[in-house]
This record gives C-alpha cells, structure tokens and sequence, in this order.
C-alpha cells in the first residue's frame, strides 16, 4: 500500500512534460547506442551524462536509466541483422535471431524481442516496486561495519565472476579502489596522492576514466576490426504466428523470471541470466535440434531475461547502493555527479526523485515498445553507417563530456591515458569491469572501514561480532573461494570463456 | 600475449609497491582512528601480493598466438585518434571549441579513411558549430569560446 501510494506520486512526477520528453530522448539516445556496434552501454551511457549536466536531477537521472536500458534493448537489431552483438547481453541472440534474419524472419525476430523486453522489464519494474521499500528499510539497521562489509561482498561477487582469471580480476578490483584514493581523504579532507596538481585535488574524475576505458579504447578496437555485412531481410511482418507465438510465450514467462532472479545478485552481468536462458529453452524443447537454426524461443527467451535483468539489477543499486554492472556503476557515478548517494538513505531524503525514478521504468518500457516496433526498419539503416564516422562521433562526445565535467583540459589528458590503458588492458586479458566497481565504490568502502574502526577504537573484531557482519564476510569469503575452485555452473564458465 | 600480460603485471608490481611506499607520507593511525594512509597503504600492499600472483599465473599459461599491437599497417589509423585529441586537449582553450573540432574533425575523418567531401563538411559544421550551439546555448554545458580569438 505504502509502495502504491509512494509510486503514484511517482508517476505524477515522471509524466510531467519534461520528464516524459527526457525518458523518450534516453529511449532513443539509448536504442541507437545499443544499435551502433562497438558503443556499449556502459560507454554509452557515460558519454551522455554531459547531455544531463543542467538538467534537474531528477530529470537526469530519467533520462540516464532511459539510455540504459534503451541500449540494452538496442543491442538486439545488430544481433539479428550483422550477427555481431550491440552489447554483450545480445551475444546469444546472434545464434537464432541472426538465422531468423537469414530466413527472411528478422522482422519476428526483432518484433518477438521488443514484446518480450517489455513484458519482462515491465514484471520486473512492478516487483522492483514492491520490493524496494522493505529492502532499503532493512538496510537502514545497517551500521559502518555491516555497510563495509556489504561492499566488499558487492565487489567480491563482480570480481569472482569477471574475466578468465581471479587473480587478475582481484588486482583490477584493488586498482580501482587505488586509483578512488586521489584526492581529498573523504574523512579528514586532507588531500592525498595529488603530486600538488591542482586538478587532483577533487580526485580523478570518474567519467573520465570510463570514457577513456570504454569510449576511447572501444574506438581504438573498433579501428582494428571492420564491420561484417548487413543482412537484407524482411522487417514489414514484425509479429510472429500464432504457433510461434505460443512456443515464445512460454520463453518470455520463463526468461522474465530467470531475468528478474539473477538481477538482484550484485556481479552477475546481463551476458549470464541470457546464457541461462537460452539453455532452459532449449532443454526445455520438444525438438531442441532447432536451436542454433532459428528457433523463436532462442530469442524470445534471452532478450526476456535480458531486459528483467536490466530493471531488477536497479534494486541492489537503489537499495543498498551496490552497483552490479560496469554500467550500473555508470549510473551510480551519474548520482553521484548529481549530488545523490545511491542506497537506503535515498529513499529518505529523496523519496520523490527515487520513485519518480522507479514510474520511469514503467513509462520506458512502453515508450520502447512503442519506438521499436514501427521504427524497426529505420534502426536497421543507422547499420550502415561507416566506422569512422560513428568513431569520430565517439571521440566528439568524450571530449564534450570530459571538458564540460570541470572546465579542464587536464580531464581530455586523463581521458586519453586511460583510453590507451583500456586498449591494452583489453588486448591482455585484465577486466576493466572491476576496476571500474573499485573506482565508484572507493571512497565509500573506505568511509566505512575507518569509520568503523574509529568507533571500535581500532579493534578489527567488530567486523565479526556483529552477526550481520559476520554473515556478510563469511558469503564474500565463500564467493571467491568457489571463483578460485571454479566452482560455478559449466555454462556459466564456458559464456565468461566464449 | 603472455609476456605482454607478464611485463604489465610487473608494471602493476611497481605501480602498487610505489603506492604503499606513499601511503607511508601519511599517518597510518593516529588518535582519532585510522588515518589517510590506512586504506592506501593496505590497498598497495594487498595490490603487490596479487600483482606478483598474477605474474606467475601469466608465467604458468601457454604462450598465445594473439598479438598486443596490431598489424603496422593499422598504426596510423589506430595513432589519428590518440594524435586527435591530443591535439584538441591543447588547441580548446586557446582557440576555442568550435575552431578547434572545426579544424581536428575533418582532418581526423579524412585520415580514418572518409572520402564523400560534402559528408565530410557537414560532419564538421554539425560536429564542431552544431554540437557548440545545443550544449552551450540549449544545455547550458559551459564550453570554450577561445582566449585567444575570442570566437
């Protein structure tokens, strides 16, 4: 009752003039990331938080969820149609939807993918509805040390899954955290690590080192490697008949469920609950011999899950502020820009941004649905825009977004150090995701630790205790042991593998 | 790939060793609790232990048959954007956002292979004029005018 009454408000907020223009031009900003292969959502979204700078906060962070889950729909046309994913999410959606699209069927394929993201991301807003509230006020009893320990199990479980190696991963994850110390010690606000440069004093600005991470290395990899040919077929029949309609119902209920589940375990990634999904279906066929040959359900299913993923991973983020992806730490670094902490105070001290945020999802989802059905054909045509000017366009938003953030060309110089670390980094195998997670979750994680450490006057048995605590650091430590022992499932593994 | 992966893990050895050698500038603990070099300190140390991991591990795979660097004849092309922004990072506050994209876009399209001119010239007026007017006038998102054309 409270969530509805708090949710009506919410939708009072988010269908404001303003608010409705914001989450159409996300949709579309973010469909046509999504659509661009080589820009990811996490890239994606952080070269335009320059466009929401004077925007409201409000507003801003609508317009940013928008692109977020715009470009995790989008990545679905490139799939289908070059048989190359917009985003690593649509990786498994090549499989059927690209044969699809090879049978005169990309029309279905793209069709069947836009209702099944909205039934399953709208299933997943509504329980994201009802759970958020009494999730954020249980973690309003959490203290420094539970808080603490709530970080480190956020970023074990990013790290255990990221990448072919731990080691590697847990290293990415300390430079992160490393790299969050630059600047004003968030405790005594003495300034650290900035080797008197003035432009260090504020600490290495977030937006930079993702654009220079993604946006700018993401150019240079997409230089190295041409596009594949786009595939002509047919886009007038978008929806499927009626025998494939039943066999993609059942995949959109079953992908909705699995999507919303894996959503709100922080560090499992949107490439996993798809992965998961196209195997159930496929157990779950009569014939499975039609996987891999155009199967509607191959499709159906993951983007479901895909979708469920995107809004249920909002939960760990809005509740407990604990981002679960690259590009949901994206967003949290997006908050942060607009003078918001993520978590359960939000819901506190900004009850009518958070749920006008939440109606948003709603509002989204069908402005998707909406745009991506009859505009199908018109995505389709942004494919064959050559690279180099996509990349030029790249280039143009990060320096925007790098220059505006404090007026500083100091900003485009990080920028570009951190674009050739992402290229070689990538080229080497070191997962830039964790890195990432360490950079925005830093200076919190390290509130925490000394805070808690100054009210137990230096003694580290608070950590163990507190029940609480103690059950937090006992799943961090169960978590990395069954990463180092590879014990999680044979898919999964050969997905992080492929 | 394997000794690029050894020589970076190195890197990182040095880079964490470097980092709780500074931490040590701050004071670890003092009378009100951990200080500013607590958090740093333990990072670099724990950065060294999984550094050095990693180097062995790198050590223990077998060598790969992928490159770091890419073919030479895709240096230029991969050098023209680095080369770009360089170059707009030095250029933007002395003669200001529009001169500058209006100078660095076209030649940048040109030299990533952009033949059609007419597609070339609008992408640098749109790029360069255009992006200026929608962040500067309708977004508000302060941008330079140039100090020393004061255009």
């Amino acid at each position: 009752m409270d969530a509805a009454t708090h949710l009506l408000g919410g939708f009072a907020a988010a269908l404001s003039l303003s608010n409705l223009g914001y989450a159409l031009a996300g949709c579309v900003l973010g469909t046509l990331i999504g659509v661009l292969p080589g820009l990811g959502p996490a890239a994606g979204t952080a070269i335009l938080i320059p466009l929401t700078f004077n925007l409201d906060p409000t507003g801003a962070i609508i317009m940013l969820c928008a692109i977020y889950y715009g470009a995790m729909y989008g990545g679905t046309i490139t799939s289908v149609l070059i048989n190359v994913p917009g985003e690593a999410a649509s990786v498994i959606t090549c499989i059927d939807g690209h044969e699809m699209a090879k049978q005169g069927r990309g029309g279905v394929a793209l069709g069947v993918a836009a209702i099944g993201s909205f039934i399953g991301g709208s299933i997943a807003a509504l329980l994201l509805t009802l759970m958020a509230l009494p999730i954020a006020r249980a973690a309003l009893q959490f203290g420094p040390p539970e808080f603490f320990a709530l970080m480190l199990l956020g970023l074990s479980l990013v790290t255990g899954l990221a990448g072919r190696s731990l080691l590697a991963a847990l290293m990415m994850t300390v430079l992160g955290l490393a790299i969050a110390m630059i600047g004003i010690d968030p405790v005594r606000g003495a300034p650290r690590f900035a080797f008197g440069l003035p432009e260090l004093y504020d600490g290495v600005e977030f937006v930079s080192v993702v654009m220079g991470l993604f946006g700018v290395s993401e150019v240079l990899l997409t230089l190295e490697r041409p596009y594949r040919e786009v595939i002509r077929t047919e886009l007038r029949k978008l929806l499927p008949d009626r025998v494939e309609w039943r066999a993609a119902l059942n995949a959109i209920w079953r992908g909705t469920g699995l999507g919303f589940l894996l959503g709100l375990i922080p560090g499992i990634g949107a490439i996993i609950p798809t992965f998961l999904s196209y195997i159930l279906e496929r157990r779950l066929a009569k014939r499975p011999e039609r996987f891999g040959k155009g199967a509607i359900e191959g499709v159906a299913g993951p983007e479901t899950a895909n979708n469920a993923y995107a809004n249920s991973a909002m939960i760990p983020l809005l509740t407990l502020g604990i981002p679960s992806s690259p590009t949901i730490a994206v967003l949290m670094g997006a908050f942060i820009v607009n003078g918001l902490t993520p978590g359960p105070f939000l819901f506190q001290e900004r009850p009518d941004l958070v749920w006008a945020v939440i109606a948003s999802f709603f509002i989204g989802n069908l402005i998707l649905l909406v745009l991506n059905l009859p505009l199908v054909g018109l995505w389709a045509r942004l494919l064959y825009i050559p690279s180099h000017y996509l990349c030029v366009g790249v280039l143009l938003f990060c320096i925007v977004g790098a220059y505006s953030l404090k007026q500083s060309t100091f900003d485009i110089w990080l920028m570009l150090g951190f674009g050739i670390a992402g290229y070689l980094l990538r080229k080497i195998d070191f997962p830039l995701a964790p890195l990432i997670l360490g950079l925005i979750l830093g200076p919190i994680m390290e509130k925490s630790l000394r805070t808690s450490l100054e009210i137990s006057a230096g003694s580290y048995l608070i950590f163990i205790e507190r029940p609480l605590c103690l059950g937090l650091l006992i799943v961090t430590l169960l978590v990395l042991a069954s990463a180092a022992f590879n014990l999680a499932p044979r898919e999964v593994r050969e997905v992080e593998l492929n | 790939m394997r000794r690029a992966g050894q020589i970076a893990s190195l890197c990182f050895v040095a880079l964490f060793a470097a980092t709780a050698a500074l931490a040590t500038n701050y004071a670890f603990f003092d009378a009100l609790g951990p200080g500013p070099g607590f958090f740093p300190l333990l990072l670099g140390l724990a950065g060294v232990l999984l550094a050095a991991a990693v180097f062995v591990e790198r050590r223990r795979q077998p060598a790969g048959e992928a490159a770091l660097l890419p073919e030479r004849r895709l240096w230029p092309v991969l050098l023209c954007p680095l080369a770009g922004l360089a170059f707009v990072a030095l250029a933007l506050e002395p003669i200001g956002f529009r001169l500058t994209l209006l100078l660095a876009l076209p030649t940048l399209l040109l030299l990533l292979g952009a033949r059609h001119p007419v597609a070339i010239g609008l992408s640098a007026i749109v790029g360069s004029l255009g992006v200026f007017h929608v962040f500067y006038y309708w977004l508000k998102v302060p941008l330079p005018f140039g100090a020393a054309l004061g255009w």
